[in-house]
């Protein structure tokens, strides 16, 4: 095994737990600064078998992180039949997407079919980690695609991209599926093969990504556009809904009407919040000189210009 | 200046803000000839970048072979176009003397010095003999598919390269070392997946099995990479002792906003409704801000 070059020199306490059995400390340990000691812990754990069962699915509701993935390398290397269950529930609501992918290796791991079905639905998992990790513990398992939209989900979480073409039609609700993978890299692929393919089924999915918040995804979505039926008069009308990445104009001018600066810091000048600590420290000197109301009809009329500037300045301000 | 070989009135030049002045007085001081090494050779102790890139032109022009070691020196120097130029000089003046530390400068973190080695090297008829002097010329000629043809003898290499700066690099490096399927990649390996660029992690998961790591493994390595997440303990209790700037600790520009409103606010109602009031109104407020910066930031997605 290649991962012992990591446990030549086992830690002292590490195996003297092992020795007297002490599961609660070895879990301790699986929070440990040192990586290489949650390492240790984790496969002496595992290596205790049926007994440390328990306790180990008892930390995977609530544990901290480092405990929880663990604690389930542990239950992978024991495979106890009674740890599926609380792995599926993991696999299904961990907010940690290495959580989640660990999960999805470990019912591989240990082997009960019964896991199939959520391992398939994994593979639809927007996290490409979780998608993999499932494709993977799908193969251990000996689970064979009935077809080949099911042939092109499989190909799509192990990123076998020609894999996800040679399916044609069948992959596009496969793909379209995933189109909510927070990776762009991932959402580019997808659309250039959506183009690949020419679906008139994937014109939806195409006009979505014409809306995508990434400008590379975006300008796949526009190469892609014809061969997926998107109207060619559509789709400059589908870039124009992207999200904002250039601002308001009105929203910074407003801002920098009220709080002087804090307009050129929505249009992303670091320096707004200079000009707007130093605005609000002559303002509140000018009211304790003069009372709290008499400023106020200094001031509005020189804001209104910076506010006139800041309108300007934003509207010249590149985008799409 | 050239024609008065006013030497120090063009050595002032190369920090001309005009570029064109720049690479003139460097040109005017290479055509001076080895007059003029004693006096560049002194101001390479210069610490401005513009001189030293220019006085290190001139003595490429020069070529005189007493510059090849305090030019080896200046591949030390810790800005990277001043390594950068000085391997290039080395390859110009032609002297194998500079053969030893332009190898060294092969294993440098900086691509752009990595290059200008490599090159000159090339340039001196330089030939690597050993496998890990091929691997260390091909990454640095930046010519990945020869690295990976060398195999399991260009992983020390590789590892060199992993304290790049620039995530395009260290990306080609755990792809090379996916297919090079090699159990001496796997401290590398482990790093990738650690790495604070989200493509290498992903690149590093992918190349790991191929290497024998244990697939059960490697969320673990995943999990150790730097955190990007904000702490929700620490933005709530900003913004329940001062409230706004826990939002701008989560990286909200209006935080800045509410900030200053609390405070002109709380100014004011002290003034008019005296401490009782303004406690009794103030306070609720905060601890509804304290617990909405805890909330929203538990609920910021955390890149993986």
């Amino acid at each position: 095994m290649s991962f012992m070059l990591f446990l030549d020199k086992r830690h002292a306490d590490v195996q003297a737990m092992m020795t007297a059995k002490d599961i609660p400390g070895l879990i301790r340990h699986l929070n440990h600064r040192n990586p290489d000691i949650q390492w240790q812990a984790a496969e002496a754990l595992g290596s205790l078998g049926t007994e440390a069962v328990v306790p180990l699915i008892r930390v995977l509701d609530g544990g901290h992180k480092a405990v929880r993935i663990g604690a389930i390398e542990a239950l992978a290397k024991i495979r106890d039949l009674r740890s599926v269950r609380p792995l599926v529930h993991l696999l299904k609501h961990d907010e940690a997407v290495e959580v989640r992918w660990i999960a999805a290796l470990a019912l591989g791991e240990i082997g009960d079919p019964s896991a199939i079905p959520i391992l398939f639905e994994s593979l639809r998992s927007k996290e490409k980690y979780v998608r993999y990790g499932a494709a993977r513990s799908l193969e251990l398992l000996h689970w064979i695609p009935r077809d080949d939209a099911e042939r092109a989900y499989y190909a799509i979480a192990l990123m076998n991209w020609p894999g996800a073409k040679k399916m044609g039609k069948a992959a596009t609700i496969p793909l379209t599926d995933i189109l909510q993978d927070p990776d762009p890299a991932t959402r580019l692929k997808i659309v250039e093969l959506l183009g690949q393919i020419g679906d008139p089924d994937a014109q939806p999915a195409c006009e979505a990504a014409l809306r995508d918040k990434d400008a590379p995804v975006r300008w796949a979505a526009v190469v892609a556009a014809k061969k997926c039926r998107v109207l060619s008069a559509h789709i400059p009308w589908g870039l124009a809904k992207r999200p904002r990445t250039g601002q308001n104009p009105w929203a910074a001018a407003v801002l920098n009407f009220f709080f002087v600066g804090l307009g050129y810091n929505y249009l992303g000048f670091w320096w707004g919040f200079l000009v707007f600590m130093s605005y609000a420290s002559i303002f509140t000197l000018a009211q304790l000189e003069s009372g709290p109301f008499i400023p106020y009809v200094y001031v509005y009329p020189i804001t209104a210009l910076f506010a006139a500037q800041t309108f300007y300045m934003a509207k010249k301000m590149p985008d799409l | 200046m050239t024609e008065r070989r006013d030497i120090s009135g063009l050595i002032k030049a190369l920090q001309s803000p005009d570029f064109a002045v720049q690479t003139r007085a460097a040109q005017a001081l290479g055509s001076l000839g080895p007059a003029a090494m004693d006096e560049l050779i002194a101001t390479l102790k210069n610490k401005h970048r513009d001189v030293l890139l220019g006085v290190i032109e001139a003595l490429s022009v020069i070529r005189d072979p007493r510059s090849i070691e305090p030019l080896a020196g200046a591949l030390k120097d810790e800005n990277s176009e001043v390594r950068w130029q000085a391997a290039m000089a080395l390859g110009e003046i032609g002297d194998d003397k500079a053969i030893g530390p332009l190898r060294e400068a092969l294993k440098d973190s900086n691509k752009y010095v990595r290059y200008g080695a490599a090159f000159a090297l090339a340039t001196l008829g330089w030939k690597p003999g050993t496998a890990d002097e091929r691997a260390s010329y091909f990454i640095g000629m930046q010519e990945w598919k020869a690295v990976e043809d060398i195999g399991p003898d260009a992983i020390p290499a590789l590892n060199h390269v992993l304290n790049d700066p620039d995530s395009a690099v260290r990306l080609k490096v755990m792809k090379i070392l996916g297919s090079i399927r090699d159990e001496k990649a796997i401290p590398a390996l482990m790093r990738g997946l650690a790495d604070g660029d989200k493509d290498v992690r992903w690149e590093a998961a992918l190349a790991a099995p191929s290497c024998g790591i244990n697939p059960m493994h490697i969320p673990r390595g995943l999990s150790r990479r730097p955190k990007t997440a904000k702490n929700p303990v620490i933005a709530g209790v900003m913004n329940f002792l001062l409230p706004g700037l826990g939002y701008g600790y989560i990286g909200k520009w209006w935080g800045i906003m509410i900030f200053q409103i609390d405070v002109t606010a709380t100014v004011w109602l002290f003034k008019y409704e005296g401490d009782n009031t303004t406690s009794a109104v103030l306070f609720p407020i905060y601890i509804i801000l304290g617990i909405h910066a805890w909330y929203i930031t538990r609920k910021m997605p955390d890149f993986v």
